[in-house]
């Protein structure tokens, strides 16, 4: 890869996701770093100083904080707090899972969500247009 | 009103009403009787009376024609002027006189003039021509007989103490004398006639008489049974009825009724009289002289009351043999009704109890008659009940341990279906990502042949996705675990919205587009992650389904206390006979256009699950080859817990 299109940090419990995510990013020419736990990805990210943030809801394993709880760290963080966040869950599965959010939410302190499953063309808009809106 | 009740109350109507026509006929009867044989036996008495009277009459006629035959009458008459013969025989006749007990013995020429008295003062010369009974005598030269008045002057040259007997009763001056008069017959020529008779005035002789041997001199309740009187005219003047102080009755008059019936109308008179100071059965009749003129009457009657005791008892007897006869068959009556209406008392328990359910009771009715088969076939039904009621209990029993069973292995196998899927969610979801990401080219050119038979194996992974959904919706389902937790919503911004988001990339793929003219401000009261399920089945479907590059529309209808929730699509729609079967469990239908398209059988299912749980309905309207419409109602009705927005 000689020129990388940004830095993401990949934080989600799904090994195998992870992988066909880096798998993707990487083809596009994305330099990718993963973690598979919640703590683990936030120090990883404050580490690396990525461009964005990809993070799973659900973390299975021993208790712990939620992805929401790392993006609100995230966000209160001096470094990262100006690091896009797209959350690996679509509105329908957080609203399922209890979280009082809408899609334009503005105290929701990410950038957007994902459904997964996710078709690799979706993601890689949704990144794009992530970023694009950064800059 | 109990059956004993009825039964003794009618047969107590019954009674009465037979007891009153029974006594009233028998106190009828009664009545009549004896008033009737009072009156035949007061006739009789009356006759038996006159016999007595007439009889004495008769005893004064004999005696006289044995005395007309005799040699001193005829001497007499032969030389009236002889005086020695005309007292001796005058001595005679007064001694045959006071031993007839008579008041006048006289001796006549044939012309009726008086040639010897024998009551002092023994007048003689005048004629008695004019006196009925002799008249007869000299007319017909034959006995005669019967009753005449005397006058007052009559009397006094009759005797001495004749007028003053007379006087002394009601002051009348005449008198009524009973006797006869016999003609004295010398050689077929009459030459003389002898007269003898008694003044009735004042005697009692001859009323006892009558009393004595007609009533045998009985009395009742210190009253005489029987009287007997004689008047003159309307006056008694011999009787035998006593007066307020025990002395005889003799001076005063008879009723008005009875004076106009018998001396005016001169017939007998039968009734009821009132005798001085109480009632006598009586009879009056008219006594004439031998010219046939009414002198006065004939009474004799019978005290009443012994009439009245006599009738009093007879009814007292005859009611007391109705109304005895009565109770003996009402006591019938009622111990046979008893002992009919006592085991239909315990069947009618019985059967209460029965109904009841209290299956165990027995009627317990030891009969040989239809009343004891009748509790032998009661007592057979309860227990044919009673086993059947176990045997339901006991089949019962087994079934609801066989749907535990079956509802344990249901949810033990749901639970394990739910967890599979859940298992096989997340790999799919990266196989999926990592296959697409092949596919899609991002690592290089692909083949024709692998382009397909990758695609061939997405659409394999894109099935097994959607099953896995529907199975873990389905499990969660099935478990009972889906309460539902009823919000109000505001329908498009919370489920529409999110889901069309979530199907964005399908929408495109297909080339088809969402119209949604549901209110964004609509608020239903449901369950948002149940809606959910409902809108992202049919969204899915309308998109799997609907024509390519088609439209669906998404609209919202209230009505009443409800809204109607729809979602349309143009494409093939459903063909009216596979309708009924689209809600049903692994349903799916089969047609040329979506071959490639596998259903799971399930979404349907569970959307109509979700709608039913909800109190709503979802149906399907369809026109085959252009669209379809499914619709679901949901209540209108305000949440009891307002949360959400």
């Amino acid at each position: 890869m000689p020129e990388t299109k940004g830095r993401i940090v990949v934080i989600d419990d799904d090994v195998q996701l992870v992988e066909s995510v880096t798998t993707l990013l990487e083809s596009v020419g994305y330099e990718v770093f993963s973690a598979y736990r919640a703590e683990k990805g936030f120090e990883l990210a404050k580490q690396k100083g990525p461009d964005l943030i990809l993070l799973d809801v659900m973390f299975a394993g021993p208790p712990g904080p939620d992805g929401f709880e790392i993006a609100r760290r995230i966000k209160q963080d001096p470094d990262l707090k100006e690091t896009p966040v797209v959350m690996l869950s679509g509105v329908k599965k957080v609203l399922e899972l209890g979280y009082d959010v809408t899609p334009d939410d503005t105290f929701m302190p990410v950038e957007a969500f994902i459904d997964k499953p996710v078709k690799p063309e979706k993601l890689l808009a949704t990144i794009d247009e992530v970023l694009e809106e950064e800059n | 009103m109990k059956l004993q009740t009825k039964f003794n109350l009618g047969i107590i109507v019954i009674f009465v009403v037979l007891a009153i026509g029974i006594g009233a006929l028998s106190i009828h009867y009664v009545n009549s009787n004896t008033i009737r044989e009072a009156k035949n036996r007061v006739r009789i008495y009356t006759r038996a009376a006159w016999e007595i009277h007439d009889g004495k009459i008769a005893r004064i006629e004999s005696a006289l024609e044995a005395l007309a035959r005799t040699q001193a009458i005829e001497r007499l008459l032969q030389d009236p002027d002889d005086d020695r013969e005309l007292t001796a025989t005058r001595d005679k006749l007064e001694r045959i006189r006071q031993e007839q007990e008579m008041d006048i013995l006289n001796l006549l020429a044939p012309d009726g003039t008086v040639i010897l008295r024998s009551r002092y003062p023994y007048n003689t010369g005048d004629n008695l021509g004019s006196d009925p009974i002799v008249e007869q005598v000299i007319a017909e030269a034959q006995n005669s007989s019967g009753n005449v008045i005397l006058s007052q002057e009559r009397l006094d040259i009759a005797g001495e103490g004749l007028v003053e007997r007379a006087l002394a009763i009601g002051q009348e001056p005449r008198g009524m004398f009973a006797g006869a008069a016999v003609p004295v017959v010398r050689d077929g020529e009459m030459i003389g006639i002898l007269e003898m008779g008694a003044l009735l005035n004042g005697a009692v002789e001859e009323v006892d008489r009558i009393r004595d041997a007609v009533f045998e001199n009985e009395t009742y309740k210190g009253k005489p049974v029987g009287t007997a009187t004689i008047f003159m005219g309307d006056l008694r003047i011999s009787t035998n009825v006593l007066d307020n102080q025990g002395r005889r009755a003799v001076g005063t008059r008879v009723s008005r009724e009875v004076a106009q019936q018998v001396l005016e109308n001169g017939e007998p008179w039968t009734g009821r009289a009132y005798v001085v100071d109480t009632w006598y059965l009586s009879q009056y009749d008219p006594i004439r002289n031998p010219n046939g003129d009414i002198i006065g009457m004939f009474y004799v009657g019978e005290l009443e009351q012994r009439y009245l005791d006599l009738r009093r008892q007879a009814v007292a007897m005859f009611l007391s043999v109705v109304v005895g006869g009565m109770l003996v068959a009402f006591l019938t009556f009622y111990f046979l009704t008893r002992g009919v209406v006592q085991p239909i008392g315990k069947l009618s328990h019985a059967t209460r109890q029965l109904s009841s359910g209290k299956l165990t009771y027995r009627v317990d009715v030891e009969r040989n008659d239809e009343l004891g088969d009748l509790a032998s076939s009661f007592n057979t039904m309860a227990e044919r009940l009673e086993a059947q009621r176990l045997e339901i209990e006991e089949n019962q029993r087994r079934l609801t341990e066989l749907n535990d069973e079956l509802r344990t292995t249901n949810r033990n196998y749901m639970e394990m279906l739910g967890f599979v899927s859940h298992e096989l969610k997340n790999p799919l979801s990266s196989a999926m990502m990592s296959l697409h990401t092949v596919t899609d080219g991002y690592l290089g050119e692909l083949s024709e042949a692998q382009q397909k038979s990758l695609d061939s194996v997405a659409q394999s992974l894109q099935y097994f996705q959607d099953m896995v959904k529907n199975y873990l919706d389905l499990s969660r389902l099935e478990k009972g675990e889906l309460e539902v937790h009823e919000q109000t919503i505001t329908l498009y911004p919370r489920i529409i919205e999110p889901i069309i988001e979530g199907l964005r990339q399908a929408l495109e793929e297909r080339g088809m587009r969402v119209l949604n003219n549901v209110p964004e401000d609509l608020q239903v009261c449901a369950d948002g992650n149940l809606l959910r399920i409902v809108y992202d089945n049919l969204l899915s479907n309308a998109i799997k389904y609907g024509r390519q590059g088609g439209k669906i529309e998404l609209d919202a209808r209230e009505e009443n206390d409800e809204v109607t929730l729809r979602v349309f699509n143009e494409g093939e729609g459903i063909p009216p006979e596979k309708k009924p079967e689209l809600f049903k469990k692994f349903s799916r239908l089969h047609s040329p256009e979506h071959s490639k398209e596998k259903g799971t059988g399930l979404g349907l299912y569970i959307c109509r699950e979700i709608v039913e749980k909800h109190g709503g309905e979802i149906w399907a309207d369809s026109e085959e080859g252009k669209w379809v419409r499914f619709s679901f109602t949901l209540p209108r009705a305000d949440c009891p817990i307002n949360q959400g927005g």
